[in-house]
């Protein structure tokens, strides 16, 4: 059984007590019968609005004080007239009956809810089909075709037409395992198979690291980095935080001009460090900025073959994972800014050395 | 010539890095299970090893460490991505570096050519020139830009053991053990202070560092100059 919080219990003192003036209030001008409706309001107000245990609270204190205070002899339990009985199991009945009912309502909504849920995971599972046939098959499609040029038919081609049909498909190949990758993570992520391997790393380093890694594909960008000199050490899981950081840079990359700013900053604020990826490109979609972190939520770029919209999802879960917190803002000078958060915890201990001479 | 030994199951990855390898004019040795490969490295001598770290009949790390017991070849290891633990107990086990599936020509060769770089290097014997900085590893004195810099004694026990290593990784268990004892490997945190150190004294640019690398989540790589 569920365990009920003591406010229906209260609430049910509460309505007895505020009965009990009425029924005061009304003496010698109301039939007893009328005061026992106004008990049987409270009856029912209470269990409409609380579980089975306060409701049966509310009617034996309104039998009781029904009975003590206003049924004859006055100031006893004992009951003269036999059909005031017949009132308390009214009472009663009425009380249980009510919670009972709302029970089944309550059950009800949420057999209601699971099914909307599952609906729910149906409508995702085949948008993620489609996506995958999509954004998998087009690359397969075009590896096929040219490899099957350079086996079947290479000897016809001059070198450049062979090496532009090679540098084809590995570009493909290279894309398509990018997005086979970040579609694995996203299930790692959703099924819950991640588990943080926490340890105490420096920001700066990290994404040092990123943006040699994403050399080339920064190369059209200006890249600025505005990290405070001394920032505190995070204890995360690096690997994971080099991702977030990667792809939104690639973000940034991906849908800003070439020769525009991309701009990463981290500064401590209070309890957390506050990472951010600015760019000068054409903004946020209109609408509802949160959207930009569902799953399969593509920026305008995308029919220029981009990815396949899982990059901020990815983010938002890794974040999530660490406590802390990712959002997009629209720059007030154009462009837009990507921050996410991370808890910072106590320093260690830092390495004692006595200091040079 | 150069032999490389090639322990992997996949007969298609074999046969697309048995050409490339051949291209570069390398000698190819290729064993599809872990237990051929133990023999292979016995009997051919390979000048270096590459192992994949998933093999039919036992783990690639094991070969390792059975490798290392008797030889110092460098061996790289082919492992898949966002497999951090596999590759730090294989470079704790004693591979040298690792390649992460899929990876294109250009990385892999790069890797095998600074793996028999290292090989073939005279250790702590020489100069090493990062960039606008000199260390010389024998006389412990370091120079940027022709000015001496002090390094303390444990900023130079780190440089040290890293350029031991030099164009390797080397994870942070290593690193911690080596510099500060067996009993400090849980310490990254002393890294990331003493690399912030080091790169602030050597390096141009230390947000951008050329030669002291991170690899994240797994350990740091020093480059020389010739290697970036």
């Amino acid at each position: 059984m569920r365990i009920v919080g003591w406010t229906g219990y209260a609430w049910a003192l509460g309505a007895t007590a505020a009965c009990t003036v009425t029924g005061l209030a009304m003496r010698g001008r109301f039939d007893l019968v009328n005061i026992a409706m106004v008990y049987l309001l409270a009856v029912v107000i209470v269990a409409l609005a609380y579980s089975r245990g306060p409701a049966i609270v509310a009617t034996v204190l309104a039998v009781a004080t029904f009975d003590w205070l206003f049924v004859p002899p006055q100031g006893a339990f004992t009951v003269e007239d036999a059909q005031y009985l017949l009132t308390f199991a009214i009472m009663l009945a009425v009380g249980l009956i009510i919670s009972r009912l709302k029970r089944n309502v309550r059950v009800q909504a949420r057999a209601q809810a699971k099914l909307e849920a599952a609906a729910q995971t149906e409508r995702v599972r085949s948008t993620l089909l489609a996506s995958i046939s999509h954004d998998l098959r087009t690359p397969l499609a075009v590896m096929t075709g040219a490899s099957s040029t350079l086996a079947e038919r290479g000897e016809r081609l001059s070198a450049e037409e062979r090496e532009a049909l090679a540098r084809s498909i590995y570009e493909q190949a290279r894309e398509m395992s990018e997005r086979v990758a970040k579609l694995l993570q996203m299930t790692r992520l959703e099924v819950g198979g991640i588990a943080l391997e926490r340890d105490w790393a420096s920001l700066a380093e990290i994404a040092a690291a990123v943006l040699s890694r994403l050399r080339e594909r920064l190369t059209g960008h200006r890249v600025v980095l505005e990290l405070v000199e001394d920032l505190p050490l995070v204890r995360v899981d690096a690997a994971l935080i080099d991702q977030v950081l990667a792809n939104l840079l690639e973000n940034a990359a991906r849908y800003t001009p070439p020769g525009t700013v991309v701009r990463l900053r981290a500064r401590r604020e209070a309890q957390e460090l506050v990472v951010s990826v600015e760019d000068f490109g054409p903004g946020l979609p209109p609408g509802d900025i949160e959207r930009v972190f569902a799953k399969f939520e593509h920026g305008a770029a995308e029919a220029r073959g981009g990815g396949m919209g899982l990059g901020l999802a990815i983010c938002r879960a890794i974040v999530g994972l660490h406590g802390g917190r990712i959002w997009a803002e629209k720059l007030p000078l154009g462009g837009s800014a990507f921050r996410f958060t991370v808890p910072l915890d106590e320093p260690p201990a830092p390495p004692s050395e006595p200091a040079l001479a | 010539m150069t032999t490389v030994l090639l322990v992997e199951d996949d007969p298609d990855i074999r046969r697309f890095l048995r050409s490339t390898l051949a291209a570069e004019g390398y000698r190819v040795v290729e064993s599809p299970t872990a237990n051929r490969g133990a023999i292979d490295a016995g009997t051919h001598k390979p000048d270096l090893a590459i192992v994949d770290l998933a093999l039919p009949d036992y783990d690639g790390r094991e070969l390792i460490r059975e490798i290392r017991r008797w030889s110092s070849m460098p061996i790289v290891v082919l492992s898949a991505r966002h497999q951090e633990r596999t590759k730090i107990e294989a470079l704790d086990a004693g591979a040298d570096d690792y390649i992460t599936k899929p990876f294109g020509v250009g990385e892999l060769l790069a890797r095998v050519r600074a793996a028999l770089r290292h090989a073939a290097r005279s250790p702590a014997g020489e100069m090493l020139v990062l960039g606008p900085a000199q260390v010389d590893l024998q006389k412990r004195r370091a120079w940027r830009d022709g000015a001496e810099v002090r390094l303390t004694p444990i900023e130079f026990r780190l440089l040290a053991h890293l350029a031991k290593h030099l164009g390797m990784v080397v994870t942070h268990r290593q690193l911690l053990a080596e510099v500060w004892g067996p009993s400090y490997v849980e310490q990254t945190h002393y890294l990331r202070i003493y690399m912030k150190q080091l790169r602030d004294k050597l390096e141009a640019d230390p947000m951008r560092p050329r030669h002291f690398l991170t690899e994240t989540g797994i350990g740091y790589r020093l480059v020389m100059d010739e290697e970036t």
